[in-house]
């Protein structure tokens, strides 16, 4: 990088750091001034809390309970709605067969079924990891299917007129065509996971991130409510990198995954 | 014809020039809009020889790309025979070269990848398969953008990539479907050319299809005029232009007089088609 690519890139990034930072700035100092609700505890205290809490492990326990949960629940749900939606998209029978059931369940917020859930798989992590497979379902199949639907004819055409047997052609052309919208899918699921997990664990658990909001609102430990705000927030962030990363290599060479490869 | 080392020395020697390679026989295609039944071809008979390059000029919507369509065995028909070497099509297959106009290049592919393709779904070892993919690539003259992807192609040169993959199984037949209609004038007279210059090695066999007489008698050895819907052969003319065929070609006094010709022919059923559309 040259030195002058490199002076307006770290302009670009100091003004979307700009707000932020001045915000948490305002925050600290306000706090320290005293003239605050309870609630908005400084940052500096929050840091620590947070610190300590990571170092005597408490911290991790919460967090890797609720990755246990979401990732679980994720992997089971993408792969069933992976599944499920590229088939629909390629035989309208299938589609005709999922597409009543799919329309009436998909408005419904998953998080309303718990407690039927519970009440079925007990309050362990099956229940919890049900209801997350349950909403990643929905937007893995959704691109799924519309991804397998828009997929070219005459890519098809083409796979069949060079040899390709049925499932060659789903392999190697639907697949591929259809990657695009299928990692839009499973981009939309991963948030979704760790928003229906943490929202079931504040329902009924006994650890995890979203157990550790609510004791700390009932023992009044703000410092601890952030804490766990924070650790959500970063395995969430942490999550969507980590698939827009794998998207840009999956996707390189296509004009939808270009950007910065070429320029 | 072909020295030894070419690409196409195996296809070449396969060859029986002059022997039907393609019959079609009375074939009848309609299609149901509304509560209408709409003839598209009716009762529509052609021979195409080893060897021969036969151009289809027709008004748009007359039925000739459906014709094709029907001939990759992509389109359902209500009766007729087709015969590729004395035996019936039945779906598709890779002993008919299909070259769509929208190129339908694999944009997740690079370009040696997709040439390679067929070889690969057809389990052609991987050595044999990049060899095959080098010789077509070099014979369309894109060695250097082997590790391309598509999106990185200019239009033409796509329609090269398009036309080493489909000579790369080494069909039979080549199935035309107006390749050059997506490109801009000059490009598409530049490729016209250039696939010339290919077939003048290669000596496929081809049945192209076109709404352009220029493109049309410029690279067949005959010409078929189709009629408005229904499509049926209006005219047929045999382009007696003499081959290699240079660019100049095109100012010939004989070549003025086929177009003329093609055009005469042509014109009554582009008026046809236009009326039915008003």
């Amino acid at each position: 990088m040259s030195a002058a690519a490199f002076y307006s890139r770290a302009r670009r990034t100091a003004l979307g750091l700009a707000l932020p930072l001045a915000a948490l700035v305002a925050w600290e100092i306000s706090a320290r001034l005293g003239d605050v609700p309870s609630y908005l505890i400084a940052p500096s205290v929050i840091l620590a809390s947070t610190w300590d809490m990571a170092t005597t492990g408490e911290l991790w326990q919460h967090t890797s309970n609720s990755l246990v949960r979401a990732l679980g629940g994720y992997a089971i749900g993408a792969a069933a709605g992976i599944t499920m939606g590229l088939l629909a998209g390629i035989a309208r029978p299938v589609e005709r067969f999922y597409d009543p059931i799919v329309s009436l369940t998909y408005p419904v917020p998953k998080i309303v079924v718990l407690p039927i859930l519970i009440a079925w798989l007990g309050s362990g992590d099956a229940s919890k990891i049900a209801v997350v497979t349950a909403a990643v379902f929905y937007p893995t199949f959704i691109n799924s299917l519309y991804g397998a639907k828009g997929v070219n004819r005459i890519y098809v055409w083409s796979a069949r007129n060079m040899g390709a047997r049925p499932i060659a052609v789903f392999l190697k052309v639907i697949l591929p065509a259809s990657l695009p919208q299928v990692l839009t899918g499973l981009r939309v699921g991963l948030a979704l996971a760790f928003i229906v997990t943490v929202a079931a664990e504040m329902q009924n658990s006994r650890n995890g991130l979203g157990f550790l909001v609510m004791t700390a609102e009932d023992s009044m430990r703000f410092d601890l409510m952030y804490a766990a705000i924070i650790a959500a927030g970063v395995i969430g962030f942490a999550g969507d990198r980590l698939l827009v990363t794998l998207r840009r290599r999956a996707l390189a060479g296509q004009a939808i995954g270009k950007e910065g490869a070429h320029g | 014809m072909t020295d030894g080392g070419t690409p196409d020395a195996v296809a070449a020697a396969r060859q029986r020039p002059g022997q039907a390679l393609l019959e079609v026989r009375e074939l009848v295609k309609t299609f149901r809009r509304g509560t209408r039944t709409v003839e598209a071809i009716d009762r529509f008979s052609l021979t195409v020889n080893d060897g021969e390059f036969v151009a289809i000029v027709g008004p748009s919507g007359c039925g000739k790309s459906t014709f094709l369509h029907i001939l990759g065995g992509f389109e359902p028909y209500d009766s007729g025979t087709m015969l590729l070497n004395g035996a019936a099509i039945k779906g598709p297959g890779p002993d008919r070269g299909m070259l769509f106009q929208e190129f339908a290049l694999y944009p997740w592919r690079s370009v040696i990848g997709n040439v390679g393709w067929a070889l690969e779904v057809q389990g052609k070892p991987r050595a044999e398969r990049i060899a095959a993919a080098e010789r077509y690539l070099k014979l369309v003259g894109l060695s250097a953008f082997r590790d391309a992807y598509p999106a990185e192609l200019s239009g033409g040169m796509k329609q090269r990539v398009a036309l080493a993959r489909v000579l790369a199984f080494e069909p039979r037949i080549l199935l035309m479907d107006e390749p050059f209609g997506a490109l801009d004038a000059q490009t598409r007279e530049l490729m016209q050319e250039e696939l010339n210059t290919i077939w003048q090695e290669t000596r496929n066999t081809v049945l192209f299809v076109t709404h352009d007489i220029d493109e049309a008698i410029y690279l067949a050895d005959r010409v078929i005029v189709f009629t408005a819907r229904p499509g049926r052969i209006k005219d047929e003319v045999n382009i007696a232009l003499e081959r290699p065929r240079r660019a100049d070609v095109r100012k010939s006094a004989g070549y003025i007089a086929y177009r003329n010709r093609v055009w005469d022919s042509l014109r009554a059923e582009v008026l046809k088609a236009r009326e039915e559309f008003q």
